[in-house]
């Protein structure tokens, strides 16, 4: 996920956070497991924590719960602001809000930071209770599956029993699917977008040349590292490598085209920044290194890598027949990482194995990141696919 | 010469009435509790019909997003994408009907898409226009233009390309294709009556049954 939302300088005189249809100012909360928790690979750690964020508010009969899942470098934080001072919203905060597509006056929306993350939850950056040193690349092993368990542990604390909806885009998809795959009762609505049952070998080597600039960066040091002192040079360049395969050639060639930077060197014959594109992935490059970790961004996209659900169960149509909830996927034109014909697969494979399920595709270009967009028409459809929970009643409208 | 028919009031209901004609007969043909895939499912209403009235297991198929939309909306399954890429991704006789209402004549390969639907259903109900009714005929020998009425709206230029098909043309087809009539209803001019003599002639509207043979 790329970090472009943009935001709308305010119109009124309500400052940004209390605007219509915003959740506002929003407090993270950290769940704590207190039993050893096994992973998929065998290995055991005595407890974990996760940080997570919810809108809305639980009902009476506790069935109005939605699950937020995030992408690789996402968050707990997909709504709402965390001070005043900040300078954007949650990042899927044009979807979620009192009003907007997924309405948190109807529902009670959470979302966790997965399991192995760096933003509060536990992961590679935490304290080993053994060493008191941070893991490092002694954590566990992490998958998607993983990811799943520890957040389903998450809504039984929350007091949810029963998913009206699970909704991710990107890894957000897997665990969407796996979560109807896993806990069939518990899962009434999947919602993956731009996401995929497996990745394809250009997507694993996208990964593994990230994987590459970190563990290539001395800084590195075997995973051994302080906050200060990580490979921040490569963790950077993993960024901006990962940034271009989140948005397209169109898209990129609109926003910078080949202009240059307003200070650019008027000698042509210099590798300083000269293109506004140069500037901008540095730019991102760098204020990533300040919010996320390096040992982290190698378990996620293992984690993504090894992702198989053909494989883990035979075929997809196996993997899919315990699946109780209604599908919904949804694939942008211009995904060229988890391209429309990946998104496809898994609606066909749900139909095969006669499962309720749709498949919508929207025209766009902005890339494997389309499922942040704002756009009426993917807010029409996801709020058509989470508010019908009566049947229609029969029309002659054509 | 006019524009064309002006589309009264009492015209449109009928037209409401005429576009909703076959949900009917194909209601009274789908067996309850079947598996039912509808290319060109549009908007999903006459699958809406079949869930609601034979509790079928449905799923559309459509080119459009917004028509996508509206059937997930209605609670009714809908792929977005080709219907013949779709059917080559099931096994055979995986439907148990498959519909093809009022589409078959803007398709732009019909032989492929009726041979995979009754590869991949066991049955296959098809409903379309009848172009050789009278009326079309002599629309056509009088005005000498596209045929524009209540049904077809649009002058050419404003059209989605068509194959006019009439109840002999289609007949012809499942003969040369070896391809099994298993019942088949003509409706007069009003859609609505059974036309019982000269069909290709006196029917407005057709719907066939088809099986492999």
């Amino acid at each position: 996920m790329t970090d472009d939302l943009e935001v709308a300088p305010a119109t009124t005189a309500k400052p940004r956070y209390q605007a219509d249809g915003d959740v506002g100012l929003v407090t993270p909360r950290d769940f704590v497991h207190q039993q050893p928790f096994t992973f998929k690979s065998g290995q055991v750690i005595s407890g974990f924590k996760l940080r997570y964020e919810t809108y809305g508010t639980l009902n009476a009969t506790r069935s109005n719960a939605i699950l937020i899942c995030h992408a690789l470098s996402g968050d707990h934080h997909c709504a709402g602001w965390h001070s005043p001072e900040d300078k954007k919203p949650g990042w899927w905060n044009n979807l979620i809000g009192p009003g907007k597509a997924v309405d948190t006056r109807r529902f009670f929306v959470v979302c966790a930071n997965v399991l192995g993350g760096c933003q509060g939850s536990t992961g590679p950056s935490s304290t080993n209770p053994e060493s008191d040193r941070p893991y490092g690349i002694q954590f566990p092993f992490v998958t998607i599956r993983d990811m799943v368990r520890a957040q389903r542990l998450l809504l039984e604390y929350l007091g949810v029993t029963e998913l009206h909806a699970v909704i991710g885009g990107s890894m957000g998809g897997m665990q969407a699917m796996l979560f109807a795959i896993e806990y069939p009762a518990f899962v009434r609505r999947v919602l993956p977008m731009a996401t995929t049952g497996r990745e394809s070998a250009q997507a694993i080597a996208f990964n593994e040349v990230g994987r590459q600039a970190i563990m290539q960066d001395p800084a590195w040091n075997r995973g051994d590292y302080t906050k200060e002192t990580g490979p921040r040079v490569g963790l950077a360049i993993a960024r901006m490598m990962a940034h271009i395969t989140y948005v397209s050639d169109a898209s990129m060639d609109r926003k910078f085209g080949r202009r240059k930077k307003e200070n650019a060197p008027s000698d042509a014959y210099t590798f300083d920044v000269q293109f506004e594109v140069e500037g901008y992935l540095r730019h991102q490059g760098q204020s990533f290194i300040n919010r996320f970790d390096a040992n982290t961004y190698l378990y996620i996209t293992r984690a993504l890598d090894q992702f198989d659900l053909a494989q883990a169960y035979g075929s997809l149509e196996r993997a899919f027949a315990p699946v109780e909830a209604e599908t919904l996927i949804v694939g942008f034109t211009s995904d060229w990482l988890f391209p429309p014909e990946q998104n496809r697969a898994l609606a066909l494979a749900l139909l095969r194995a006669g499962k309720r399920a749709s498949y919508a595709e929207l025209s766009t270009d902005l890339g494997h990141d389309s499922f942040l967009l704002e756009s009426e028409e993917l807010y029409s459809l996801v709020r058509g696919f989470l508010e019908r929970d009566q049947p229609y009643g029969f029309d002659y409208e054509i | 010469m006019s524009n064309g028919p002006r589309i009264t009031k009492s015209a449109a209901s009928r037209l409401i009435e005429k576009r909703t004609v076959d949900m009917q007969i194909i209601g009274d043909w789908v067996e309850p509790g079947t598996r039912v895939l509808d290319l060109g499912c549009g908007p999903g209403v006459l699958l809406d019909y079949l869930v609601q009235t034979k509790h079928v297991c449905a799923v559309g198929v459509d080119l459009d997003f917004a028509k996508i939309t509206s059937c997930v909306r209605r609670g009714v399954a809908a792929y977005q994408g080709d219907m013949i890429a779709f059917m080559r991704a099931f096994p055979e006789k995986h439907f148990d009907r498959v519909i093809c209402s009022r589409t078959v004549q803007e398709l732009a390969d019909p032989t492929t898409v009726i041979l995979e639907a009754l590869r991949v259903g066991r049955s296959l109900t098809v409903g379309f226009v009848n172009h050789g009714f009278w009326k079309n005929r002599l629309n056509t020998l009088l005005r000498g233009r596209k045929i524009r009425n209540e049904v077809y709206t649009t002058e050419w230029f404003e059209s989605r390309p068509a194959n006019p098909v009439t109840i002999a043309d289609f007949e012809n087809f499942c003969l040369v294709k070896g391809i099994t009539i298993a019942r088949r209803a003509h409706l007069s001019g009003n859609w609505h009556t059974p036309c019982r003599t000269q069909p290709n002639l006196f029917a407005g509207y057709a719907v066939y049954d088809l099986a492999r043979s």
